[in-house]
C-alpha cells in the first residue's frame, strides 16, 4: 500500500533522510521510530506529497506521489506535528472545509462531518473557534481531519504527542481501530506508544532505517546476550562463586537479598542455553530454586543500543554500515 | 472548479471572522466618502462658476468633472487597504502550518492561489459596493452618464486585481505577515509612483513607465473607455503575478 524506495532528502547541504526503503502492507499500522531529528517528519512529508524526495520514489496505492501528487493525495490523510487548523474558524467549519477540498461529495459532507466528529470524540465542540481548543482536542481535531475522506493511507506525525495518560491510549485505541480498513504509518519517539499500536516497527536514525521487525522479534534479535532472572533461597549461603564456575555466565548483576532469598539477574553468552546446568547446579547444592525466567529486553533498551551503535562510528558516504546494524538490511525490504 | 471555490469561500469566510474585513471595509469608506464630498464642494463651485461665468452659461459634465477623478482617487485607498487583505493568505498558512493540509490535499498550486485570488477579488468588490451608495446620490438628483460608471468599475476591479496578485506574490514569500504588508505597500507605492518618475524622463523611458504604471491605465476606463490594450494589461499583470505565486509556492517545496 505504501512503498518506499531509496529515498533521500537533502536540505541545502544537511542530509535529512538517506536512502531509507521500507513497505506497508495494506491495513498494516507501522510504527516511525527515531530520536529528534531522526527524519520522521520529513520522510512523511515526502509521503504525503508535501515536499518532493530528492532522490528515490515513494508509492501511495501504487500511485508515485511525485508524478501522481492528486490520486496519491485523495487516498492520504495526514495529521501533521502541528494539527493544521484555522484559529477563526469553528470545528464544524473546518472539518466541512477540508471535507470539501479533500474531494469528499456536497452530499455526503455533513454525515462524514458528524461521523468523524463522533469517532474522534470532538463532537461537544464543534461550535468552538479552534483557537479556543485545549491542545488534547487539537490534537483529535486534527485525527479527524486525516479520516475525514476515509483515504487508503493514514500518516500520523506524532498523533500521541502533548496528550494526557487517558487522551494518549484513547487516540491508541483509536488508531488501532482504523488500522484494517486503513494503512498507518505513525511516528513517535516513545517506545511503549509503538510497541503498543503497531504490528511492525521501523528504527531510523541521522536519516537512516536501523532496523525493520515486529517489536516482539526485534527484541529477542537485539538480546545480544541473554539475561536469565533467578532467584533462590540459599539458606545464608554466597551462591554468586559457585554460579559464576558455571561455562557461559558472563557476568552476575548485585543480588537482591529479602531474608533468605536471593534474586541474581545473569547475563549469558548469547545463544547458549544455561537454564539446565543453573537448575541442577542449585539442586545439587541443595538450595531451593524458586524461579527462573528469562527476562526480556524491554523496546526503550534496544531503542538506546541500536541508535547508540550506529552513532558512534560516523560513516562516511557510500562505507557499509557500521557491524552491529548491516545485518538488517535485508529486512528493510521484506 | 469546486476546489477553487472551496478556497475562496475559506478565504472570504477568514475575512469576515477576523477584523480584516470590517477595518478594510470601514477605512474605504471613510476614505471615498472624505474625497466625494471634497470633489462634489469644487464641482458645486465649477457649475457655479460656470453657470454665471463670463463666457456665458457652458455644460459641466458630473462624469467628467466628479465621477471620473473620483475612481482615480480611488488608487490612493487600494494602496493602503490592499496590503491588509494580501498580507495574510500565504504567510499565516506558512507560519500556522495549515499550508501543509493545502498541500497534502488533492488540490493544484493553481487551483490553492486562483482560490485565494478570488476570495481577496470578493472582498474588494465588496469594499467597492461601499461607494456604489455615494454614486446613487449622483443618479438620484443628477443624470449622469452609466457607460464610464460601468467601465470605470471594471477598471477599478481590474486595478485592483493588479494589486491583489502582486501582493499575493509577496506573502508567498515570507512567513511573516507583517513584513508581507510592509513590502506589499512598498511593492504597490512603486507602481503608483512610476510616472511620476516618467514625467522626469525622456519621451521613450516615459512611454515605457507610463505602460508599467498601474494606475495609469485606469484613465480610459474612467472616462467610458474599454481599450483592449488597457485590457490586456491588466489580464497579463494579473496572469504573470499569479503565475509567480505559483512558482514560489513550488520552489519552496523543494527547499523545503
Ligand atoms: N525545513 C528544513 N530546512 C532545513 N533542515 C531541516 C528542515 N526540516 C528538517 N530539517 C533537518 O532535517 C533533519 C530531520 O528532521 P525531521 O524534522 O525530519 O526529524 P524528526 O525525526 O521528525 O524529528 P522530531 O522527533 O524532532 O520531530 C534534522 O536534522 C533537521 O534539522
Ligand atoms: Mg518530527
Amino acid at each position: 500500500m505504501i512503498e518506499v524506495q531509496h529515498l533521500t532528502k537533502r536540505y541545502g547541504p544537511t542530509t535529512a533522510v538517506d536512502d531509507i526503503s521500507f513497505r506497508v502492507e495494506p491495513g498494516e499500522i507501522l510504527g516511525f521510530l527515531g530520536p529528534n531529528g531522526a527524519g520522521k517528519t520529513t520522510t512523511m512529508r515526502v509521503i504525503t506529497g508535501y515536499m518532493p524526495p530528492t532522490e528515490g520514489t515513494a508509492l501511495v496505492a501504487g500511485y508515485d506521489v511525485a508524478t501522481h501528487p492528486i490520486e496519491a493525495k485523495r487516498r492520504t490523510g495526514y495529521l501533521p506535528e502541528t494539527p493544521p487548523l484555522y484559529p477563526d474558524m469553528t470545528v464544524g467549519d473546518y472539518l466541512a472545509f477540508v471535507a470539501a477540498i479533500k474531494g469528499v461529495p456536497r452530499r455526503e459532507r455533513k454525515s462524514r462531518v458528524q461521523e468523524v466528529m463522533k469517532r474522534t470524540a470532538v463532537a461537544d465542540m464543534s461550535n468552538r473557534h479552534c483557537s479556543k481548543l485545549s491542545k488534547g482536542y487539537k490534537q483529535r481535531v486534527g485525527l479527524a481531519q486525516a479520516i475525514i475522506h476515509n483515504p487508503d493511507v493514514l500518516i500520523l506525525d506524532e498523533p500521541t504527542s502533548g496528550l494526557d495518560v487517558k487522551q494518549r491510549s484513547e487516540t491508541r485505541q483509536l488508531i488501532k481501530d482504523l488500522g484494517g480498513d486503513h494503512t498507518v504509518i505513525l511516528s513517535s519517539h516513545i517506545l511503549s506508544e509503538v510497541s503498543q499500536t503497531c504490528q511492525r516497527v521501523v528504527i531510523i536514525n541521522r536519516g537512516r532505517v536501523v532496523a525493520v521487525d515486529t517489536p516482539d522479534n526485534l527484541t529477542s534479535r537485539l538480546r545480544g546476550e541473554e539475561t536469565l532472572f533467578l532467584q533462590v533461597d540459599t539458606r545464608g549461603a554466597d551462591a554468586r562463586p559457585v554460579l559464576e564456575a558455571i561455562t557461559g555466565v558472563r557476568h552476575i548483576s548485585p543480588s537482591d537479598v529479602k531474608g533468605d532469598l536471593v534474586s541474581y539477574e545473569i547475563g549469558s553468552d548469547p545463544g547458549r542455553d544455561i537454564r539446565r546446568e543453573l537448575a541442577s547446579t542449585v539442586v545439587n547444592h541443595g538450595w531451593g530454586l524458586l524461579e527462573m525466567r528469562p527476562l526480556r529486553m524491554s523496546l526503550e533498551q534496544i531503542f538506546l543500543e541500536l541508535t547508540e551503535k550506529e552513532g558512534v562510528p560516523e560513516t562516511p558516504d557510500g562505507e557499509p554500515q557500521s557491524a552491529g546494524t548491516g545485518g538488517e538490511e535485508e529486512t528493510v525490504h521484506g | 472548479m469546486g476546489n477553487i471555490l472551496a478556497i475562496a469561500n475559506k478565504e472570504i469566510k477568514g475575512y469576515f471572522a477576523s477584523p480584516v474585513a470590517y477595518i478594510v471595509i470601514g477605512f474605504a469608506a471613510i476614505l471615498f466618502g472624505w474625497f466625494f464630498v471634497n470633489l462634489l464642494y469644487y464641482f458645486e463651485q465649477a457649475s457655479m462658476q460656470a453657470g454665471s461665468g463670463f463666457q456665458g452659461p457652458q455644460a459641466v459634465n458630473v462624469n467628467e468633472m466628479l465621477i471620473s477623478p473620483l475612481f482615480l482617487n480611488v488608487a490612493v485607498i487600494l494602496l493602503f487597504t490592499l496590503p491588509l487583505v494580501t498580507m495574510r493568505t500565504y504567510s499565516e498558512e506558512k507560519r500556522s502550518g495549515t499550508i501543509e493540509l493545502l498541500l497534502t490535499s488533492p488540490l493544484t498550486d493553481v487551483q490553492i492561489v486562483i482560490g485565494k485570488f478570488l476570495g481577496g477579488l470578493v472582498l474588494y468588490a465588496a469594499m467597492l459596493s461601499v461607494t456604489v451608495v455615494h454614486l446613487a446620490f449622483l443618479f438620484i438628483f443628477g443624470n449622469p452618464e452609466w457607460r464610464p460608471v460601468l467601465t470605470g468599475y471594471l477598471g477599478l476591479l481590474l486595478m485592483g486585481g493588479c494589486f491583489l496578485s502582486l501582493g499575493l506574490f509577496v506573502s508567498s514569500l515570507t512567513k511573516n505577515q507583517i513584513v508581507a504588508g510592509m513590502v506589499t505597500f512598498a511593492v504597490f507605492l512603486l507602481f503608483w509612483v512610476i510616472n511620476w518618475f516618467a514625467s522626469f524622463a525622456g519621451p521613450t523611458t516615459q512611454a515605457v513607465l507610463n505602460y508599467l504604471s498601474i494606475t495609469e491605465h485606469l484613465n480610459d476606463f474612467a472616462r467610458g473607455v474599454i481599450d483592449t490594450k488597457h485590457l490586456v494589461y491588466y489580464v497579463s499583470f494579473i496572469g504573470f503575478s499569479l503565475f509567480l505565486t505559483v512558482r514560489a509556492v513550488d520552489s519552496e517545496r523543494w527547499r523545503g
